[in-house]
């Protein structure tokens, strides 16, 4: 984790600040493992990308190492003048040749690996699209008529490629969960496509990268990535709906209007402005990836979603009682 | 040069000093007995028409002539505004009269303005008289009411035209704007619940929804009789029941909302049993509409769950704020 690349031994306390800086690129190298890494590839397509990085930062190693040993070797192994024929050979060899070769290698490389991060899917699509800060989320299985709709999760199959036709609301976004692949913008009246080929299950992080405003910090998602049995299980309970309690808590949920906004399946509450709440206490987070489906952030949410996600539309629902936004959170945690 | 600077020093001292022994020992005579000088009368009455005539720039709206406008206007003004501008063909008090300077009696006072003039001092009112601002600001639109009033004045309105227009209900003061023979500018009542109204009251009382016309109106009653009067003015009989509802934008819009706005039916529907959150079928449609701006110009207040409805309107176009009014009018 971050803090363990900074420890050192405390010996010497004058050098310390001085070793402790060049420790800090540990820090940030501390970043790239784990369920948001591009260097900790779960997927085919990140696979190729950290190959890619990493070749090229292979190319780019042996450039720097070639053109400082040219420096060394002209101001401090052979300094003076050159023969004239000798000092072309090198200006020409290392200086237009060399580079030419390893650079032009290098972009014909990672030419011919693009069309990959655009292969055709294997026939699921999902449409993503970017809202004021969380996101609206379909599931088009092959064949399909209508859509099953979700929000602010992602979930893929294993072992097939995956497409996701992707747009956004108002402003510009961008869709990027590091451990599966690329970026790619979201763009308001535009549909732009990101194919994904998972390789292993589990849960890594998406972020919208792209700095679209107040609470775009705030706006993240998990993406659960499941073996293809389990993930057509999935899916099929995805598309049923909601085994919706009753109780104190529906009638608030209808009295307060969240129906007006919210679509639960199998209730009369058929809103779009905001979330599918549909399968809500089956995601694994809440808010856009910021919290947790529990008691307590449901109520939080609830009652502060400003001061929780500045300029989020849905209105903090502050006058409800401690009991009410209990009955609500019993409710919402039914939503399996 | 060192006398003229000298000489400018000595006297801003001594008006420095006439300022502070007319402030201090009481040179200056503030009696209303004997009025202003003749000059400072035309300095102060000239500065003040040349004030509104540079300011006011706030257009009327179309339906100015509206008879229920107007019924509206003449119902706040016989409430709050005759005290001081006397009937058609009667007279202030005594006591206003002596007022320095005297409110003109309204007949006199609306003659030389336009609609945009009177619009302005109704609003703004007229420093140094006794002519206030309206009591809340950025309620624009109310002051109209009171304009459409005065140029009814204007167009000759008499004692007989006045006292039609103000008659009292025989259920009291508020049923004389609400209620079966209000004006359908103001809101019917009956389609309410008693908590709704009483929540409304208290938003009026403490400016959480500004409107001069209620603030005026409330300020008549003791707030302990709030729930009381609630659970009457609920029980108020209401207008008979107008036309049925029709299919069109409106029933779209309020069944199933729009991308940005949600369905109007999730709250204001049958299916919800909040008593907090108002029926609106039946409701006037000219007091939807101009209802339905505040909200969606953001400058309808309330009670506890305004918010909501603040977010739900913020999109809603010109059309589609008519064609809501007309749908949830219908009943």
């Amino acid at each position: 984790m971050a803090g363990e690349g900074v420890q050192g031994p405390r010996s010497d306390k004058a050098i310390l600040p001085r070793r402790a800086v060049c420790l800090l690129p540990l820090v940030l190298i501390a970043g790239c493992t784990g369920r948001q890494s591009a260097l900790a590839p779960a997927g085919e397509d990140a696979a190729q990308l950290k190959l890619l990085l990493l070749v090229m930062l292979a190319g780019a190693v042996v450039l720097w190492l070639a053109l400082n040993g040219l420096f060394y070797y002209v101001t401090r192994i052979r300094p003076g003048a050159f023969h004239i024929r000798h000092a072309n050979r090198l200006i020409i060899g290392a200086g237009v040749i060399f580079p030419t070769v390893l650079i032009g290698a290098l972009l014909a490389w990672g030419l011919s690996i693009m069309p990959g991060q655009r292969a055709p899917g294997d026939g699921l699509v999902i449409r993503v699209k970017a809202e004021e800060w969380w996101w609206r989320v379909e599931y088009w299985p092959q064949g399909s008529d209508a859509p099953i709709t979700s929000a602010n999760e992602i979930r893929l199959p294993t072992g097939s490629r995956t497409e996701l036709r992707l747009t956004a609301n108002l402003y510009i976004h961008s869709l990027w969960i590091p451990a599966l692949g690329g970026k790619m913008d979201m763009i308001p009246g535009r549909e732009t496509v990101l194919t994904l080929h998972p390789q292993a299950a589990g849960t890594y992080r998406g972020q919208c990268a792209e700095f679209c405003g107040a609470s775009h910090a705030l706006m993240a998602f998990e993406t659960v990535v499941m073996e293809p049995d389990a993930f057509a299980e999935w899916l099929r309970a995805e598309a049923a709906p909601a085994a919706a309690p009753g109780g104190a808590g529906a009638a608030l949920f209808r009295d307060e209007g969240c129906g007006a906004c919210h679509t639960i399946r199998g209730t009369d509450f058929a809103g779009t402005v905001g979330p599918d709440l549909t399968h809500l206490a089956s995601r694994v987070s809440l808010g856009a990836g910021i919290m947790q489906v529990s008691r307590d952030d449901l109520k939080r949410w609830i009652a502060h979603t400003g001061d929780i996600k500045p300029e989020v539309a849905m209105p903090a629902y502050d006058w409800l009682s401690d009991a009410d936004l209990d009955h609500l959170a019993t409710y919402l945690e039914g939503l399996r | 040069m060192r006398l003229v600077l000298a000489t400018l020093a000595a006297v801003a001292a001594l008006a420095g000093i006439v300022g502070a022994a007319v402030v201090f020992l009481g040179l200056f005579d503030t009696s209303a007995r004997k009025g202003h000088w003749k000059i400072t009368d035309w300095a102060m009455h000239t500065t003040f028409e040349n004030a509104v005539a540079w300011r006011a720039d706030a257009d009327p709206p179309p339906d100015l002539d509206d008879p229920a406008l107007i019924e509206l206007g003449a119902r706040h003004y016989d409430s709050a505004c005759k005290m001081c501008h006397a009937v058609p063909g009667e007279q202030a008090s005594a006591t206003i009269a002596a007022m320095v300077p005297p409110p003109p009696p309204i007949t006199r006072a609306v003659q030389p303005w336009t609609p945009q003039e009177m619009h302005w001092i109704v609003d703004q009112g007229v420093k140094m008289t006794g002519m206030p601002a309206w009591p809340t600001a950025g309620r624009k639109d109310e002051v109209w009411a009171v304009v459409a009033f005065l140029a009814a004045i204007q167009r000759g309105m008499d004692a007989a035209g006045y006292a039609a227009l103000t008659a009292p209900a025989p259920q009291g003061y508020c049923a004389s704007c609400h209620g079966a023979q209000g004006t359908t500018r103001a809101p019917r009542l009956d389609i309410l619940t008693p908590e709704y109204i009483a929540d409304a009251l208290a938003a009026y009382r403490s400016g959480a929804r500004p409107s001069g016309i209620m603030a005026h109106a409330v300020a008549q009653i003791p707030p302990q009789r709030d729930s009381e009067l609630a659970r009457a003015l609920a029980a108020l009989p209401g207008p008979a029941d107008p036309q049925p509802k029709a299919p069109g934008i409106g029933e779209t819009l309020a069944g199933a909302g729009r991308k940005g706005v949600p369905a109007c039916l999730a709250c204001h529907g049958v299916s919800n049993e909040n008593p907090r959150i108002p029926r609106l079928d039946g409701q006037g449609a000219e007091y939807l509409r101009a209802q339905l701006f505040l909200w969606r110009d953001g400058h309808r207040g309330g009670a506890a769950r305004h918010p909501l409805m603040s977010a739900a309107a913020q999109d809603l176009t010109d059309a589609e704020i008519d064609a809501l009014a007309d749908y949830f009018a219908r009943k």
